[in-house]
């Protein structure tokens, strides 16, 4: 998909510039967001966060206010989504995990979706204002870009779930645990076979350090890039052909943009709770096997 | 990450302002995106995602409640059934008991009746015979005394003879026995 999107994009963007050249003056989406204000760290994007969550409260207290026993209407599709993704989380990590981290994973997938979805609305990335830079340019400022389509938000969110999974690593397995799941030997050894795994078990340590500290760029840079090549598709395309018809040759690939913009929302929280239930699965059984134990 | 990109540039310098520079990556940006991501997590945790997941939450213990609620009747129903089929089975045998005690009774009952019905007929017979030996014995009397008479009639015509008493008691006998003979 993404391999797609790039070569789609990079496809428009030649075009493009055969257009721009011929006359047509185009402007291509930023590679980054632009701040809004000189002095606070505001930029385009984070409005659109803002608005994200505004739709996502105002959705959940129309969905909640009328709270009742037996759901209709927006209540029962609040409830069947929460409810899905719940039972999905809970498939992958386990019932302990997903009852204590419920909170950041529904968060994010909804978050990213509600985002993502927004990103594609007419107007975000092409209302804004046109000002002279310092060297004299006319540049022009979107008021609003796709949360997701800013480097700084992916890698905000990848980070906040690194400190959240070291947490939650800590926690669920204590420090001591935490690191012999990550360097002690699997398997039941002894012996000579031990001494001789010990080593071997702890380069596998050290790659797997390397694979936990790659994992929030990887994260940070897969949704930026689908996201931003998926808009920067969208415009490409609509340069393509004259302003009055300049929707149809996009059109197909809103309805990709929606699927696009849905598996990413997933893909990000799948593979969190993935990471999540890889370092606490230990920790996991032990409490699950505890809760039998109540019961 | 910050790990990772710090040893890259290392290894790579200006790798890192290339990329930083791309891609937009700032560092004031990026902890105003932190702070703005925790700060959209909490809003949605209190605002959005609470009532529901408090919701969903009384909903499943209410399904539990009614689950637990559904096996006590359950056991209570099965507890009623086996209580039910011993009534029945008590209330069977003492309906077969009563069934054969109102039998015995009816037979004894009949038996009574039929001997009271024999001996009553046995009355009424040994009543009509006595009644029949009456009247026979009445009218072998009265043919008698009305044979005697016509014997002394004729015996008085036929010999022109008055008879006294003791010879019409006589020719009585007589004529009698040979009748009776």
């Amino acid at each position: 998909m993404r391999y797609l999107l790039t070569t789609l994009a990079l496809s428009s963007l030649t075009l493009t510039s055969a257009f721009a050249a011929g006359g047509e003056e185009h402007h291509a989406l930023p590679l980054y967001a632009q701040k809004l204000h000189e002095s606070l760290p505001i930029s385009n994007s984070m409005v659109m966060v803002w608005i994200a969550a505004l739709v996502i409260v105002v959705f959940c207290r129309m969905a909640t206010g009328k709270m009742s026993l037996i759901p209709s209407g927006l209540q029962n599709f609040a409830e069947w989504a929460f409810e899905s993704l719940y039972n999905f989380l809970e498939s992958l990590m386990g019932k302990h995990l997903t009852h204590r981290t419920f909170w950041f994973f529904g968060s994010i997938f909804f978050f990213i979706l509600v985002s993502n979805y927004l990103g594609l609305i007419p107007g975000v990335g092409t209302v804004g204002w046109t000002a002279l830079d310092s060297h004299g340019h006319a540049s022009f400022t979107p008021l609003l870009r796709g949360a997701n389509a800013d480097i700084n938000m992916t890698a905000a969110m990848s980070f906040s779930f690194a400190l959240l999974w070291f947490y939650w690593a800590l926690t669920e397995n204590s420090v001591s645990g935490f690191f012999a799941h990550i360097f002690a030997p699997k398997g039941s050894f002894s012996g000579i076979m031990l001494l001789m795994m010990v080593p071997i078990f702890l380069f596998v340590g050290v790659l797997e350090m390397v694979s936990i500290a790659i994992r929030p760029v990887a994260l940070s840079f897969r949704l930026f890039g689908n996201i931003y090549g998926g808009e920067q598709t969208l415009e490409s395309l609509m340069n393509l052909v004259p302003k009055s018809i300049a929707f149809l040759p996009a059109l197909p690939f809103y309805f990709m943009e929606l699927l696009v913009g849905f598996v990413q929302a997933l893909v990000f929280t799948l593979l969190c709770a993935i990471f999540l239930k890889l370092i606490c699965d230990h920790g996991d059984e032990h409490h699950e096997a505890g809760d039998h134990g109540h019961h | 990450m910050i790990t990772l990109l710090a040893s890259t540039a290392a290894e790579n310098p200006g790798i890192l302002e290339s990329i930083t520079s791309t891609f937009g990556l700032n560092v004031p940006l990026f902890i105003a995106q932190v702070v703005n991501f925790f700060l959209v997590i909490i809003v949605l945790k209190k605002f959005a995602f609470g009532p529901v997941q408090k919701m969903l939450e009384e909903r499943r213990i209410r399904i539990a409640d009614g689950e637990s609620k559904l096996k006590q009747i359950e056991k209570q129903l099965a507890e009623s059934a086996t209580t039910t089929a011993a009534a029945i089975a008590a209330a069977n045998a003492e309906a077969v008991r009563l069934v054969e005690e109102a039998k015995a009774g009816a037979a004894a009952f009949s038996e009574q009746k039929s001997q009271e019905a024999i001996a009553s007929a046995q009355s009424i017979l040994t009543k009509a015979e006595a009644a029949a030996k009456a009247d026979r014995d009445r009218l072998a009397t009265e043919l008698k005394r009305e044979f005697g008479r016509l014997v002394a009639a004729t015996t008085s015509q036929v010999t022109g003879k008055i008879l006294n008493a003791d010879d019409q008691k006589r020719i009585n006998e007589d004529a009698l026995a040979k009748v009776e003979a």
